[in-house]
């Protein structure tokens, strides 16, 4: 039970990143949304490592038979937080540069200014 | 072979990073990767025998070689090849040349990968090198189009990581082949990660902007190599999981006439070649199991295109025919044009002909409409008038690049000699005297300008959850 309402929150987060990135005007919080989206991402590969247990994949001999998370996902995770870390570095770079001439860095005027 | 393959794909990463370090020599060992690049692709197209390397203890993690990731290669290392020609001389920094052999191998990690979180991580590789390359010139106008470019391609992939989670729960493996036991919903969301980052039907209108406002040899790059790496995940995929085949058919079907329709009443040079990438997807699509090839001559033909439109005096057809062009780029442009409308003799007809055998019936009568929007288009550059220009100094790199591309069309029509048959030769030019005659009696003079309002950033995130709904279905019926 418990479990469905905690994939449900980790869904609205997604959706509420994936709408954020449309519907906010500024750059800068359309980045903050597409994050809040891959914190949801992260969040849920998570849950899916933790369906069959929570304990930490550390196998013990004197212990049989404890509920191990998995550690698959967890490990490929690390790879995409990482990656997406990057990502927003580079980007918010990007925005710094561009806020010199366009110091609102209000999307819809960048895109007319840049359009031919 | 195992050896040489794991040293074939980790040495642009390290020649990569290295070269940053040896300004003098960048552009000779940059060379050299594309050359061990091409070489490593004959080599595998010549023994012809498929294998795969899997991690130990893999989790499906897997590469896979075959004459379909031997194409792909062989046309990423002559593309890039012409690139680094054409830059030979215009005093590029060593950070271009570092961004752009370590795109040039993440290239080619995605041509070799079976498994979804490899291709996850050679994907994100390219959007990163992609951006620094777009924006190399800092100018806002291109830090603009590369930051909409990231955005469009990381959120697509955001979609494509919760398809991945999906799989694996299902089969405990991120194989392809687990996409067959993986509920509905993640084939949907996998499919629209890759369908956007190759650029294919709605989710690629973000693509003219892109590779039309990037500068010339980026462009090039671009449309002839790097949309190419989300679109061999789906051939793959269709050709491993068969009941994903039709839907990937029906995509190259619908992107074919899209981008078709869009080209053929495009004004601007580099959009209406970026346009023309979009429906040339469609055709390495329609027909998975041979898309290997047509993506090869599409990517000579695109390359050699992009470097020469950059070439010319303005980018505006209007304006090119009331100034004329030189007729040195003209004789290119007609060879690669005649190549992509399938003309006999150059590499695009065999490519075409073979693409239309492996096609099913559902699929000809919207994919000759397609050939024929091709040849109208492209009608555009070979009716330019011409003058002789002395004046006009050509620099021995560009003819280097352009020489290499060309003769690849050349060569590699003897890949498919079975294509010579008096009723095919007939039919293309059937096909390509209906473009032409259509385009001097009636797209000569029209003068529609199509809206762009499709390709505002926030729809583009917004077709995204269409696309999505549209593919739930589709995966559903």
């Amino acid at each position: 039970m418990s479990m469905s309402i905690l994939e449900a929150c980790v869904f609205a987060v997604i959706f509420i990143g994936f709408f954020g990135i449309i519907f906010k005007k500024n750059l800068i919080m359309k980045i903050l949304a597409m994050d809040v989206m891959s914190t949801g991402v992260i969040a849920y590969y998570i849950l899916v490592a933790a369906r069959g247990g929570i304990f930490a994949p550390i196998v013990d001999a004197e212990q049989e038979a404890i509920a191990y998370a998995d550690p698959v996902p967890q490990a490929v995770i690390l790879t995409a937080i990482v990656i997406g870390f990057s990502i927003q570095a580079l980007m918010l770079v990007g925005v710094m540069k561009l806020s010199r001439d366009n110091p609102t860095l209000e999307t819809s005027e960048i895109e007319k200014s840049h359009t031919p | 072979m195992d050896d040489i393959t794991i040293i074939w794909i980790l040495l642009p990463f390290v020649v990569g990073f290295s070269i940053y370090l040896l300004p003098r020599w960048n552009r000779y060992f940059a060379l050299a990767i594309a050359g061990l690049s091409v070489a490593y692709s004959i080599g595998l197209l010549w023994s012809l025998e498929p294998f795969t390397l899997e991690l130990l203890d893999s989790f499906g993690v897997t590469l896979m070689f075959d004459e379909l990731s031997g194409y792909f290669i062989l046309m990423n290392g002559l593309v890039t090849g012409a690139v680094l020609l054409y830059c030979f001389d215009k005093q590029k920094s060593p950070f271009f040349y570092t961004q752009l052999v370590i795109l040039h191998g993440a290239v080619n990690a995605t041509f070799c990968c079976a498994d979804l979180i490899s291709l996850y991580v050679a994907l994100e590789c390219i959007g990163i090198a992609a951006f620094l390359l777009i924006t190399y010139s800092r100018s806002d106008r291109s830090l603009w189009v590369g930051l909409r470019y990231l955005f469009i391609s990381n959120t697509a992939m955001l979609f494509y990581l919760i398809g991945a989670v999906l799989v694996y729960q299902a089969s405990y493996s991120f194989a392809f082949s687990g996409l067959a036991v993986a509920p509905k919903e993640a084939i949907a969301l996998i499919f629209l990660g890759l369908l956007t980052k190759g650029g294919i039907f709605v989710s690629g209108l973000w693509l003219p902007l892109t590779h039309g406002e990037s500068e010339t040899p980026v462009s090039a790059l671009l449309s002839g190599v790097v949309v190419k790496a989300g679109v061999f995940p789906l051939a793959r995929c269709a050709l491993l999981v068969p009941e994903l085949d039709p839907i990937v058919r029906l995509f190259g079907v619908g992107t074919a006439l899209l981008g078709v329709g869009y080209a053929v009443f495009e004004k601007d040079t580099k959009r209406m070649l970026a346009f023309h990438t979009v429906s040339q997807l469609g055709f390495v699509l329609a027909a998975p199991a041979v898309g290997g090839f047509y993506a090869l001559t599409h990517g000579l033909v695109k390359g050699a295109l992009f470097l020469t439109a950059g070439q010319l005096s303005s980018r505006n057809f209007k304006i090119l025919r009331e100034q004329s062009i030189p007729r040195a780029y003209w004789w290119v442009l007609v060879l690669a044009c005649a190549s992509i409308s399938g003309l006999p003799f150059l590499a695009g007809y065999s490519s075409k002909i073979l693409t239309m055998k492996n096609i099913l019936p559902w699929q000809s009568f919207a994919l000759n409409v397609a050939a024929v929007g091709t040849a109208i288009s492209f009608a555009k550059f070979i009716f330019l008038p011409t003058k002789t220009d002395p004046s006009l100094k050509i620099s021995p790199n560009f003819y280097g690049a352009v020489v290499l591309l060309l003769g690849g069309l050349f060569v590699t029509n003897s890949f498919y000699l079975e294509a010579y048959q008096p009723s095919n030769i007939l039919k293309a030019l059937v096909t390509i005297g209906i473009g032409w005659l259509a385009y001097g009696l009636i797209f000569q003079r029209i003068t529609v300008k199509l809206p762009r309002v499709v390709e505002q950033f926030e729809h583009l995130v917004g077709v995204m959850s269409l696309v999505l709904t549209g593919l739930f279905w589709l995966v559903l019926a």
